[in-house]
């Protein structure tokens, strides 16, 4: 039983991790309607700018997260050009596939470009280790958790308190309509954009640091962990997002005591995979989906 | 006041508006009529910047809006209440009736605030919902929404089109009424409708669209008059 609890404090760790991919992916699902698959690409493109600066320029803990967020950003407008503004707004199928092909042709420039391929990315968090009766959490997991829930504090006020946050909401909801009020689409979309990819260069750095290495495998894993985070939640739902990282963090954590790293990353599909039969609609998906069908049928 | 000048709008090859011309004055209500394809809709939309017209001119009291951009439309002071109404399903009634204000700008915060206890004083059953998410409204109550949004921009002049489309007899004639009062309240309408009988009701002016084109502008007692209008859209004989 203590191993239980103590595996599932580790994965409400990892967990928020997760829940911050998932945070991004869900944003451009919920306003757009569209999958960005060369999400962690970008991060992993963005997390390797860190490093640079680390290595190169200053090992500041500000200047590296900086230097993360803004080549996330810097990729994450490349993306949207190409995958997203260039194609037409119906064309959702479309836009995945070419996600899927910047995706490729971002981790081919990793791979080329860095000769080592593996480079160190700084631990920023000392580690101690704190012990609460028969249970131990290591501090920067704790940090990452409580800045996961900070930053969907801070999502929440912006989407639902300010200007452009009604704004992003009404494009999300009725693009048509919205262009009625003045709204200019593509404008917001962008903004959109842009702060999908500062959570993006966020979670690269907090996970990197904890994991004190950046390889061009993480875009494939951090896209991968991301998805299944959303889907687990509820795709378009932000405390779904963060429900659905945390689930499977504790679902992982807890394979990986039990059966070890293979059946570990087998959890994280077999999760998947029964969620998809129960609730199609993910945790907080689902009702979403009800209420709009029915809605629909009164109409 | 608002005045189109033989405005031509194409989607790709096809010409839906064909030199279509109309003028709206100060105060009154004008109204488009017209069958299914005729154009009345690309004629909102070339008002209010959605499309782009090929040639022609569009004016509001003298200042150029031809090729202006939907926002800067809407800031000039014409909103649009869109067909089937278009309402934010998953925004609350108070956030829906917020974008609509969404171009006025942050200096107008007291004068939005005043616009908005107007809509729920003129709606009272949209202050009973204010929370509710704009998609479980009933059609009447949308369309109440879809009118209040659109004049939370606080328009010169009011579009609506087919403001009666898919709501119930009743329900239509309250939406009647609602228009005539908000035009005795001095807001100038354009309006789109099929329902020739509830525009002869309402309207100052109308003009009949067909293929692209005004084919027929006048009163509406001139419009009763024609006897060809009469017996292709007002079903003469029929009472």
């Amino acid at each position: 039983m203590t191993d239980f609890v103590q595996n599932c404090i580790d994965g409400l760790m990892f967990g928020s991790g997760y829940a911050l991919l998932a945070l991004g992916f869900t944003l451009v699902f919920g306003v757009m309607k569209r999958l960005n698959l060369s999400f962690g690409p970008s991060i992993m493109l963005g997390a390797y700018a860190g490093t640079w600066v680390y290595l190169n320029i200053s090992d500041n803990a500000w200047l590296v997260a900086l230097a993360t967020v803004i080549a996330t950003i810097a990729v994450g407008i490349y993306v949207e050009r190409l995958c997203f503004r260039a194609i037409r707004h119906d064309a959702t199928i479309a836009s995945m596939v070419s996600s899927f092909a910047i995706w490729m042709q971002l981790e081919e420039v990793a791979m080329h470009l860095l000769p080592e391929r593996t480079y160190p990315f700084p631990a920023f968090f000392t580690t101690t280790t704190i012990e609460f009766g028969p249970f131990y959490a290591r501090s920067e997991h704790i940090t990452m958790l409580l800045l996961t829930l900070l930053l969907l504090v801070l999502l929440h006020v912006f989407l639902f308190r300010t200007r452009p946050g009604l704004a992003l909401r009404s494009v999300s909801d009725n693009p048509l309509a919205s262009a009625y009020m003045g709204i200019n689409n593509s404008n917001i979309l962008f903004l959109a954009f842009a702060l999908v990819s500062v959570l993006g260069g966020l979670a690269g750095f907090l996970i990197l640091s904890a994991d004190t290495q950046v390889t061009p495998y993480f875009g494939l894993w951090a896209t991968f962990k991301g998805l299944i985070a959303m889907m687990l939640g509820g795709m378009g739902s932000l405390p779904g997002a963060i429900l659905g990282g945390l689930l499977l963090g504790i679902v992982e954590a807890n394979a990986f005591w039990y059966g070890g790293p293979v059946i570990r990353d087998l959890s994280a599909y077999l999760l998947l995979f029964v969620m998809l039969i129960v609730r199609p609609g993910g945790l907080i998906g689902q009702k979403i989906v009800a209420e709009q069908r029915a809605a629909d049928e009164r109409v | 006041m608002l005045k189109v000048e033989n405005i031509v709008t194409r989607y790709g090859a096809i010409e839906a508006l064909k030199g279509m011309s109309l003028d709206a004055q100060h105060g009154e209500v004008t109204c488009l009529l017209g069958p299914n394809g005729a154009g009345k809709t690309t004629t909102m939309f070339t008002i209010a910047g959605i499309l782009s017209p090929h040639s022609g001119s569009i004016t509001l009291d003298g200042n150029d809006l031809t090729h202006q951009s939907a926002p800067a439309i809407v800031r000039k002071g014409i909103s649009l209440v869109p067909e089937n109404r278009l309402v934010f399903p998953e925004m609350s009634v108070a956030d829906n009736l917020a974008a609509g204000a969404y171009c006025r700008s942050r200096s107008e915060r007291t004068a939005i605030n005043q616009d908005l206890a107007e809509v729920f004083d003129r709606f009272p059953q949209l202050k009973e919902r204010r929370e509710q998410l704009g998609g479980t409204l009933s059609g009447g109550e949308q369309q109440m929404l879809a009118i209040g949004r659109a004049l939370m921009a606080r328009p010169k002049i009011l579009m609506m089109d087919e403001p009666s489309l898919g709501l119930a007899p009743l329900i239509v004639d309250e939406i009647f009424k609602i228009i005539q009062q908000l035009n005795q309240e001095g807001v100038t309408i354009l309006l789109v409708e099929q329902n020739a009988r509830m525009a002869l009701k309402v309207a100052h002016k109308l003009y009949l669209l067909e293929q692209g084109a005004v084919t027929f502008e006048g009163s509406p007692t001139e419009m009763q008059q024609n006897e060809l209008i009469q017996r292709a859209y007002l079903g003469a004989g029929a009472d």
